[in-house]
């Protein structure tokens, strides 16, 4: 075992238990600490890969962002310090069916699935050939996803600026009317 | 446009507004002889204090263990937190009348504020600020002061 | 000549001979973990009594002057007194992650000294994705604050927690932007393709004012994300006593306040790296003789030259402005910097196609 699985092995492994711990925890707060391990642990598996932009998207999209929003309404929403109560067992009985049985799911299309070897030489996963590829109009670019993505962004923020905005024009003919 | 405009005059008068304030502390940065600092301790024997520190209310006496106060009690109405206290009595003249003078001006140094209200309520400046400032003691009885001098008298040709 | 990358190359040479790769590969890492804890002590003492000194003479003071020449030694004191104090962990706080925050700190500023070049050709890990990479692990900063804000179980700490993350989380944005405008100069985002690319001018002077604009931009994107004055709402000695690090103490706070140093280093070692060339001399036009003067001088004394002349200007910052209000810090970046980076990054990528800079 060279000391490259093995490094494979811990991170896989402190995924794994993090995601866990993150579901059994009873304290939110750090249900969403260990939610921002196991995704940090993935990041280092991107990293493992030398997938390096990948690994460095991961951590902006999902710790910067993703994590940070969930902590904000945490912190927006419980009170500190405060275990959940414990559920039911019939509950946690379902539960436990529910995630044994997407296990299971799993396991099964793996080893289903037959995987091929390409005769194709690997890119080398660098920015320009990321770059490129993502704005490329031929076979296999990416370009019309991109934009669809970058159109679905657009609207998400219009939608949010529109929900934000003062209703300035019904304010003051309201207060038109009362006068 | 107009808003465009003011925008641009905004952050044009903000960086300036920020660049005057550098300039002043860059100013002091490289300036140390502005430094006000005193190193207290070190410097005892060159410390010069401003000519408006108040350090304590005292007495002065000339040569001949003299006062100017004439026990008329303004300073202690004046006072706002009673630091000063007049114990007067009154001296048999030879034409048979009585003449009001101090016995005692006693004085607390640790009620006082320095504010120098009694210095400018004295009719007779009989009383002033001094600069002295170390005033630690070990027992705070030694804070109450007796201002004029054991045996002193009134100056002649004060009333 | 003398230069940290020729003690690189003989360290690896000297461990190369005597073991096998393997054992030379792990001895390497220790070499560079015990080196760059090093540097995190010495940046501690250093830009303490620099902070401490430049703060004096900015309010007409005299600072630190008894311990030691000059009051140098001060810092050592302070460190000194720091390790031997007892870190206390309140009661009714989440201790595990009240201890974890901390070392969560330590860790994302040793992180980001990977990609930093301090002289030519001395570099612990010059990959890809350099500047990504920075911008990247400095946003796990912000969890380290809000860990320790929650876990505190103190509502100053929650407060402060707070708002340094809203702070944090919006200025993350016109930081990235300006980063952006340089690696849009580049066209890499690699740090020595970055450094190489200045080898004729620094991008402050090559991209004419929208480089200026960008590198002012950064410089008060990195002062509200690294929480100093006057954007240090998330500490506010006079509204929330500390902030985030109300509760801590001893060795615990120490590693906080490194960690608020070291990244003032490190956003300002990317500041040189970006705008003022690294480690790239200073070079005029066809001056030979003037060039060669500037070339005689050791790399690593014009990284570490630059990097703290931008931390006093950060410094010069703090002693100098008063601290904004939350409201305005948001009008701040929503209002003012946000649009201005996002016009000036369209400015440049019109510059960088049409090849205006020089």
């Amino acid at each position: 075992m060279s000391g490259s699985t093995i490094i494979f092995y811990l991170l896989a492994a402190a995924s794994v238990v993090f995601a866990l711990l993150s579901v059994t925890t009873r304290q939110l707060f750090r249900a969403a600490i260990y939610l921002l391990f196991t995704l940090i642990c993935i990041a280092g598996i991107y990293f493992w890969l030398q997938y390096e932009f990948i690994a460095a998207v991961q951590i902006v999209v999902y710790v910067g962002g993703i994590v940070v929003l969930i902590i904000f309404s945490i912190f927006l929403t419980q009170q500190a310090g405060e275990k959940l109560a414990k559920q039911k067992t019939d509950r946690q009985l379902l539960a436990a069916l529910a995630v044994f049985a997407g296990f299971i799911i799993t396991v099964l299309q793996i080893s289903r699935q037959t995987f091929f070897q390409t005769d194709k030489t690997p890119v080398p996963p660098t920015m320009e050939n990321i770059g490129q590829q993502m704005l490329s109009v031929k076979e296999g670019g990416y370009a019309l996803p991109f934009e669809v993505i970058s159109i679905l962004l657009l609207a998400a923020l219009v939608g949010c600026i529109v929900i934000a905005l003062k209703e300035k024009k019904t304010s003051t003919q309201s207060i038109k009317k009362e006068n | 446009m107009k808003f465009i405009t003011k925008y641009i005059k905004e952050v044009w008068l903000a960086i300036k507004s920020l660049f005057v304030g550098m300039r002043r502390t860059g100013y002091y940065f490289t300036h140390h002889k502005e430094i006000i600092t005193q190193e207290y301790p070190d410097n005892k024997d060159s410390l010069i204090l401003p000519k408006r520190f108040k350090g304590e209310v005292v007495m002065p006496h000339n040569e001949n263990n003299e006062h100017r106060c004439t026990g008329c009690q303004a300073c202690e109405i004046a006072c706002p937190n009673g630091s000063l206290k007049v114990v007067t009595e009154f001296n048999l003249l030879e034409n048979g009348r009585k003449k009001k003078a101090i016995d005692k001006l006693v004085y607390h140094l640790e009620l006082c504020t320095m504010c120098n209200l009694c210095v400018e309520a004295c009719p007779s400046d009989a009383i002033i600020m001094d600069q002295t400032f170390e005033h630690s003691v070990f027992d705070r009885n030694e804070l109450i002061k007796v201002l004029n001098k054991p045996g002193s008298k009134i100056m002649d040709g004060v009333e | 000549m003398w230069s940290f990358s020729n003690i690189a190359d003989s360290i690896h040479n000297g461990l190369s001979q005597t073991f096998n790769p393997t054992v030379t590969v792990i001895l390497e890492m220790v070499i560079a973990g015990l080196a760059v804890i090093g540097l995190f002590a010495m940046l501690g003492l250093v830009l303490v009594i620099m902070e401490r000194k430049v703060s004096a003479w900015m309010q007409i003071r005299l600072g630190p002057n008894r311990v030691g020449p000059k009051g140098m030694l001060q810092s050592f004191a302070d460190t000194l007194k720091l390790l031997v104090k007892e870190g206390l962990t309140p009661n009714g706080a989440d201790k595990f992650l009240f201890n974890l925050a901390p070392f969560i700190a330590m860790i994302v500023a040793m992180l980001l000294m990977a990609p930093i070049a301090f002289a030519k050709d001395f570099q612990l890990w010059d990959l890809n994705i350099g500047v990504l990479y920075v911008s990247a692990i400095s946003s796990i900063m912000v969890i380290s604050i809000l860990m320790a804000g929650w876990a505190s179980n103190n509502k100053y700490s929650l407060m402060g927690a707070m708002r340094s993350g809203a702070q944090i989380v919006s200025y993350e944005l016109s930081a990235g932007l300006s980063i952006l405008s340089i690696v849009i100069l580049t066209g890499s985002l690699k740090v020595s393709t970055i450094i190489q690319s200045q080898a004729d001018g620094w991008w402050i002077f090559k991209g004419h004012i929208p480089a200026i604009i960008a590198f002012i931009i950064f410089i008060i994107a990195v002062t509200a994300e690294t929480n100093r004055a006057p954007f240090d709402l998330a500490e506010a000695e006079s509204e929330l006593t500390a902030g985030f690090h109300t509760e801590y103490s001893g060795m615990k706070f120490a590693l906080f306040f490194l960690a608020e140093y070291v990244n003032v280093f490190i956003v300002c070692a990317i500041g040189t790296i970006l705008f003022l060339g690294g480690w790239m001399p200073f070079h005029i036009g066809h001056w030979e003789g003037f060039n060669h003067v500037m070339d005689y001088i050791p790399s690593s004394i014009w990284f570490f030259g630059k990097t703290f002349f931008l931390i006093f200007i950060i410094m010069w910052f703090r002693w100098t402005f008063p601290r904004l209000r939350i409201d305005q810090l948001l009008n701040l970046e929503w209002k003012y910097l946000l649009p201005i980076s996002m016009i000036n990054v369209l400015v440049i990528t019109a510059m960088a196609i049409l090849k205006w800079h020089f």
